[in-house]
């Protein structure tokens, strides 16, 4: 029941993609400004991921560019159509709690695809292997021994200061030292290169709209997809399951649930998405209790044992009894049957203090401590407002900077100095001055940008990335590929779907394979 | 199966009936408006009110004017029982409950059952009544059968016959058992004893052809009555019914069918033989009245019995020995 726009088959000698019809007057190279793309402009100051300085297509997106260039706009309104629509049928949305009611909205999607080569690619994943790597030690050490504490790498107040540190966790063990199982960092590019802008390690979510706009992509545009030898993303939940069903240890063959605060949370969707796609149930705090340091479900024919949760719940309403005490979405007992070791976690409580917007700007200094190594991807550079230099650079260049809070999220609390007005700005230092620890600043990024298809012309839009790795006991996963998030209005910088953004799937092409 | 999962299953299979049998009733009713008498339709809208366990929201007979609560009246109290969200057993507020539950379900429903469903609901939602009812009455709750039936088709043909399904069709069932009491309780009263009516309670049970075939082409209100409860062939007779909640609970039991069954078991074993020993009985009208007043009770408790043993039971009852 699914609604495609497939593309016909009778391609014309032409067009060797799968638009069929060639716009006669613009069947010529690919060039910024021209045919197809003459609502395009390519801006110096800008990387864009299509085109060079000159106009002309980069190799890796020769064939989508021409693809793009010689197909008709009502050709492309349809596969536009196609994707949204396959969206809106299979209910691919996203909760928007507002004042007065709660909606539920689709994630807007842009048909034309970001495309980076796999050499690209590779340098991304030996970085964020690297990161993760470095951010499971730190986490070892701050709940243990404390030896970067102790020799000054972060200081203390940061990390012990952190209210997602948890005093709760110091002493556990953690099953094979994997704190965090499951990461989504956020990757931008600028014209110096790739760089992570943060960590997202608590409960990293958008991995289900990657996978989507993968299966949208591919219903509507078949044959361009097969003609680019795309790396492959649909594996994730199989590895998902694979990397946390190693952590165990007492059994062979675990019971996974992914816990959930409920369909009012604004990711059900893809909680529902994992728990189905991985073959585990989908429980919420109410469906399960502790008995003896065991986790057991409700099912309809008795209670189960539960081996390991992926929790889609923040460390506060974890559990009751161990933390906020007023959470009803936590299941009462569960910290104790982690602590005895009943139960694997992911990520576990207390991952939240490394992706604190503060702690970021040590990462680097953490993996030349913890793995004697340079940082293969670098930070954007970070101020922090709780030092007096920080403060004052920050309050001197607010129309520069880009002003956070340590532990904010989803574009909310922030300010964007070049975007905003007087009186934001003015509200804002005030704000800083009240509590300067609690924020960060970072220099306006200049995003790189990637075609899209908005009101019927292909245009320029500022877009990042969002891989995912997956930890388990030996090995380290990422997925080839990420939700690749845009930000739909023009000029934006903000990526977030609450606040106007939007998706596109990102191909990771083979360029050897491809060519051969 | 998780236990909160099988009540969302069980849910969502009640509301589904429940909207189909809204539908299917609207759907016969609004049919006749073109040739039906006026006080022969308000007599119809009242039964129907009643067989819907709903309070009528304005009554033809106060306003004295029947020709004149032919159409407008007709109008608004079909726009109440489809597309009112303010009705909570709308045809509408069913299929957005429904949904809501399937939601929930998505780890287990498969994709073609969602999208089925999703599709129906958007293409209810997006509908226009007034438009739809300027192209025919009927035809809006027409459209909602044909798209039940569809999913139906749909669900059949997807899901694996496991708990998660058992549980779609216990909820199913045991919502039809309650409405199709009510249903033959509105219909039975001493008032309602016109063979037309009769004919089209049968129409509406898809259970006419049968009748024909098997008792006669002259409608008895009797005979119509033990039909639609005791045979056990036709799918909306409350024997068929009864027998297959049974059914389904062996399969869920993990005892199977063997001794000591559960609570739900054992009780919907008592409701079939009531409905046997009610065959034998002499069909006077108030011992029928009586018996589907009790009938009626029962399944109440039959739903409180499922719930307690598989979805709500007390935890200490549930741990592993």
């Amino acid at each position: 029941m699914t609604a495609t726009t497939s593309i016909p088959d009778n391609l014309s000698a032409t067009a060797h993609l799968s638009f069929d019809r060639v716009r006669p007057s613009v069947a010529g190279p690919t060039v910024a400004g021209k045919g197809g793309f003459s609502h395009y402009s390519v801006e110096s100051r800008l990387h864009d991921e299509m085109f060079h300085d000159d106009g002309t297509s980069r190799t890796v997106a020769e064939r989508l560019g021409t693809a793009l260039n010689n197909a008709m706009p009502e050709q492309l309104m349809q596969l536009q159509d196609g994707v949204r629509r396959q969206f809106l049928h299979e209910g691919i949305t996203f909760t928007v709690i507002g004042k007065e009611e709660v909606t539920e909205q689709i994630i807007p999607i842009d048909c034309v695809p970001r495309v980076l080569t796999d050499s690209e690619w590779d340098h991304i994943d030996q970085g964020l292997r690297q990161r993760l790597h470095a951010i499971n030690l730190f986490l070892r050490d701050i709940y243990h021994e404390g030896w970067s504490l102790r020799d000054g790498i972060v200081p203390y107040e940061l990390v012990l200061g952190c209210p997602q540190y948890r005093m709760e966790m110091l002493g556990t063990k953690v099953p094979h030292d994997v704190y965090v199982s499951v990461c989504g960092t956020d990757v931008v590019r600028t014209r110096d290169g790739f760089a992570v802008l943060e960590d997202n390690l608590r409960v990293p979510s958008g991995v289900s709209y990657m996978l989507a706009c993968r299966a949208a992509i591919k219903q509507v545009m078949p044959r361009l997809y097969r003609a680019h030898n795309v790396r492959e993303v649909l594996p994730y939940p199989r590895q998902l399951y694979s990397q946390l069903a190693s952590l165990v240890t007492w059994t062979q063959s675990p019971r996974i649930a992914v816990l959930t605060p409920g369909r009012y949370n604004s990711a059900y969707y893809e909680h529902a998405f994992l728990a189905g796609e991985m073959g585990a149930e989908l429980v919420e705090g109410r469906d399960t209790v502790v008995h003896d340091g065991l986790v057991f479900m409700r099912t309809v024919t008795g209670l189960k044992r539960v081996d390991v949760i992926y929790r889609r719940v923040d460390d506060d309403f974890l559990d009751p009894v161990t933390f906020r005490s007023d959470s009803l979405l936590g299941v009462p007992g569960l910290f104790h049957a982690y602590r005895v070791g009943n139960v694997v976690i992911a990520n576990a409580p207390g991952t939240g203090v490394a992706d604190d917007k503060a702690l970021y700007a040590y990462v680097p200094d953490l993996i030349r401590y913890f793995l004697s190594e340079e940082p293969i991807l670098s930070n954007v550079e970070t101020y922090l407002c709780r030092t007096t230099e920080g403060l004052t650079y920050t309050l001197e260049n607010l129309d520069k900077l880009v002003v956070k809070e340590v532990g904010g999220s989803g574009g909310y609390g922030m300010l964007v100095g070049p975007h905003a007005s007087a009186k934001e700005k003015r509200d804002f230092a005030e704000r800083l001055r009240t509590d300067p620890a609690n924020f960060i600043s970072q220099p306006t990024l200049a995003l790189s940008r990637a075609p899209c298809f908005i009101d019927g012309k292909i245009v320029p839009r500022h877009v990042d990335v969002r891989p995912f790795v997956l930890r388990g006991k030996k090995e380290t996963w990422i997925a080839p590929g990420g939700l690749c998030c845009v930000a739909l209005r023009q000029g934006s910088l903000v990526v977030n779907s609450s606040q106007g953004g939007g998706c596109k799937d990102l191909w990771i092409i083979n360029e050897k394979e491809r060519d051969a | 199966m998780l236990a909160r999962a099988a009540g969302d299953f069980y849910w969502m299979g009640r509301y589904f009936e429940r909207a189909e049998h809204t539908a299917r009733l609207l759907d016969h009713h609004l049919a006749r408006l073109v040739d039906t008498p006026a006080d022969v339709l308000a007599h119809g809208w009242q039964l129907l009110y009643a067989a819907l366990a709903q309070p009528l929201p304005t009554s033809p007979t106060e306003t004295g004017d029947t020709e004149a609560f032919l159409v407008p009246d007709a109008f608004a109290l079909a726009a109440h029982l489809i597309e009112d969200t303010e009705n909570p057993d709308s045809i509408i507020q069913s299929w957005t409950t429904a949904r809501d539950n399937a939601k929930q379900l998505r780890p287990w429903l498969p994709i073609r059952v969602w999208t089925c469903l999703n599709d129906g609901f958007l293409w209810l939602r997006n509908c226009d009544f007034t438009e739809c009812w300027a192209q025919g009455p009927n035809r809006l709750p027409a459209g909602v059968v044909d798209r039940l039936r569809h999913l139906s088709g749909v669900i059949e043909a997807m899901m694996s016959r496991d708990n998660a399904w058992r549980f779609f069709e216990l909820g199913r069932f045991v919502e039809r058992l309650q409405l199709q009491t009510a249903l033959l309780q509105a219909w039975s009263r001493p008032s309602n004893k016109k063979s037309q009516m009769w004919a089209g309670l049968l129409n509406v049970c898809a259970a006419y052809e049968a009748y024909c075939r098997e008792c006669s082409m002259v409608i008895q209100p009797g005979h119509a009555l033990a039909f639609l409860i005791s045979n056990p062939e036709v799918p909306r007779s409350l024997s068929f019914a009864t027998q297959s909640v049974q059914y389904l609970l062996s399969d869920i039991d993990p005892a199977g069918r063997r001794y000591p069954r559960r609570a739900p078991h054992r009780h919907v074993l008592r409701l079939a033989a009531t409905i046997e020993t009610n065959l034998q009985a002499s069909a006077e009208d108030a011992d029928t009245q009586d018996f589907l007043g009790d009938f009626a009770e029962e399944c109440r408790t039959l739903h409180d019995l499922i719930i307690a043993e598989y979805i709500d039971y007390p935890l200490e009852q549930g741990l592993p020995s």
